[in-house]
């Protein structure tokens, strides 16, 4: 077996440099970066030089873009308008954010919370990331690039926490990993054909329906199961589709001795290509990865969470390749989430040895539900822009807002579960303890 | 064992914590050089990629300290 975890691994880092590797709400259009030398206003022009050359541009300045203060000869990133190839700026954005206190202390918060999130259930917190960057006025390219960024180190240190608890299944992980690194192709070619075809409007429509659609189903049944298993009293029951799978012998077959299953490599590989799939399109993977692993192949939630951890810094390290040889990543954005998320992703890894086992299940539905809700909500707002839905700027405006809001609920309300579940884990343990240590002869002062 | 598990890692806490707050004092003091050498692309990508690692280890290393520190460590398993 060691033959196919070599195999996987040689084309895990054949796939990680093939440029276009990446997962995550890749942003869509035409951008450049560069400097802008001057602009000429009644013209409507500005003169750029592009990194990496010396030639100078002449662009057109779109409504929008010409309507603000330009800075000039600072880096910047240029959005073309409309489809690929346009020549017309859309919209000009400072790649570097002067970074006040708030704006620190917004990114360590959520850097905590999502690194809390992803610690216990195996993924979380881009999605509130990648916007929360952006409202502070971040370009999307280098939100998504500074947060794939630091999703790679910080996979890295929960993967190694949660392995040293016995939790971590790498030949899964590997396995879920490299397959999920071929479905992130598959994902970005879809998203191109939807974007060169109908536009940000409509590709944006396509990511949200597909967010909602998965969200409410995936994480509607991970909440069902949590609710029966808690009303058993907490005992898991084996998932029926798992073990009738896992009785197929079709070779090759694995054996996943952390997981404690053995099972069929077509069966495996499937669920990786899906999480990519997801990954490249609802920018979370794992909330498809964790629900395979469990109800597909049949892992416990905790080995299906913490073997997450292993998918996500093989596809984080993959996309970071390529967003840092485009020059998108701030470094500062990506240190400052680690300094938080560091504490974040340890703490929450931790906190799995303290809780029952449905309690992954129980935060990651509740999480899955209600970002659907929030993702349900930014759909009218798309509709309005592809001419579908005739409503006024004013209510998708505040619909868009409330979807922010939501979605950052379901992070914190994530955040308090797994506090509260651990600290009363924590307690009863330390409850138990001496009782135990008195019985050893010894006692604790 | 009991005076094995009282044990609280000072002197890591420290080394870590003073190895991580001067990168990243040394990191936000020099934001400008920074940044341009990070967005460079081509054959500079590999430093903000192996900053990400740096920073995982020191920064990690200390924020597991400072858990430990707190009392606040995995359960054992019996």
């Amino acid at each position: 077996m060691k033959r196919y975890v070599v195999v996987m691994f040689a084309l895990l880092l054949s796939l990680s440099f093939v440029p276009g590797v990446f997962a995550g709400g890749a942003p869509k259009g035409d951008f450049k970066k560069g400097t802008i030398i001057s602009v000429n206003k009644e013209a409507g022009t500005i003169v750029f030089i592009p990194d990496g050359s010396e030639e100078r541009m002449t662009l057109r300045l779109g409504a929008a873009a010409g309507s603000g203060k330009i800075d000039t000869h600072k880096k910047v990133i240029l959005s073309l308008e409309g489809k690929r190839g346009a020549e017309v700026i859309a919209n000009i954005k400072r790649m570097f954010l002067d970074l006040g206190l708030r704006d620190i202390a917004f990114i360590l918060f959520v850097g905590f919370v999502g690194g809390l999130v992803s610690g216990f259930i195996g993924s979380g917190g881009a999605f509130v990331l990648t916007p929360g960057m952006m409202s502070l006025g971040v370009p999307a390219a280098v939100a998504v690039a500074s947060n794939m960024c630091h999703k790679f180190p910080k996979a890295m240190v929960g993967a190694y926490k949660r392995f040293r608890y016995g939790q971590v299944d790498l030949k899964l992980g590997l396995i879920m990993g490299i397959s999920a690194t071929a479905g992130v192709q598959l994902g970005i070619r879809v998203q191109e054909f939807i974007f060169n075809r109908w536009g940000d409007a409509g590709s944006n429509l396509y990511v949200s329906l597909a967010f909602v659609f998965i969200l409410v189903t995936v994480g509607g049944y991970v909440f069902y199961d949590a609710w029966k298993i808690s009303k058993r009293g907490g005992e898991a029951a084996p998932p029926k589709l798992a073990l009738r799978l896992q009785n197929i012998n079709l070779p090759p077959m694995i054996r996943f001795k952390t997981a404690g299953l053995r099972i069929s490599i077509w069966f495996t590989v499937p669920v990786g290509f899906c999480t990519g799939l997801m990954a490249a399109t609802i920018a979370v993977g794992g909330f498809v990865g964790v629900p395979g692993m469990m109800y597909v192949i049949g892992a416990s939630s905790l080995v299906a969470s913490a073997s997450e951890l292993v998918v996500a810094f093989i596809m984080g390290f993959g996309g970071s390749i390529k967003w840092a040889l485009s020059g998108m990543i701030d470094i500062r954005l990506t240190l400052l989430i680690l300094a938080a998320s560091l504490f974040g992703v340890q703490l929450g890894a931790l906190g799995t040895t303290y809780v029952r086992e449905h309690m992954i299940k129980v935060v990651m539905g509740s999480i899955m539900l209600i970002v659907a809700v929030s993702r349900g909500l930014a759909v009218p707002k798309y509709m309005t822009d592809l001419g579908i839905l005739p409503l006024r700027e004013g209510t998708t405006a505040f619909l868009m807002k409330a979807s922010f809001t939501v979605m950052a609920v379901s992070l914190i309300l994530g955040a308090v579960i797994i506090l509260s579940t651990m600290i009363k884990g924590m307690r009863e343990s330390r409850k138990k303890e001496p009782a135990m240590v008195t019985s050893h002869g010894h006692s604790r002062s | 064992m009991a005076e094995r598990r009282k044990k609280r890692p000072y002197a890591g806490t420290g080394v870590f914590g003073i190895i991580s707050l001067s990168s990243y004092t040394a990191l936000f003091s020099n934001q400008e050089i920074v940044t341009g050498m990070t967005t460079e692309g081509g054959a500079y990508a590999v430093i903000p990629l192996l900053a990400a690692f740096y920073f995982s280890f020191i920064h990690g290393a200390f924020a597991s300290n400072v858990l430990s520190l707190l009392g606040i460590e995995a359960k054992k398993k019996k």
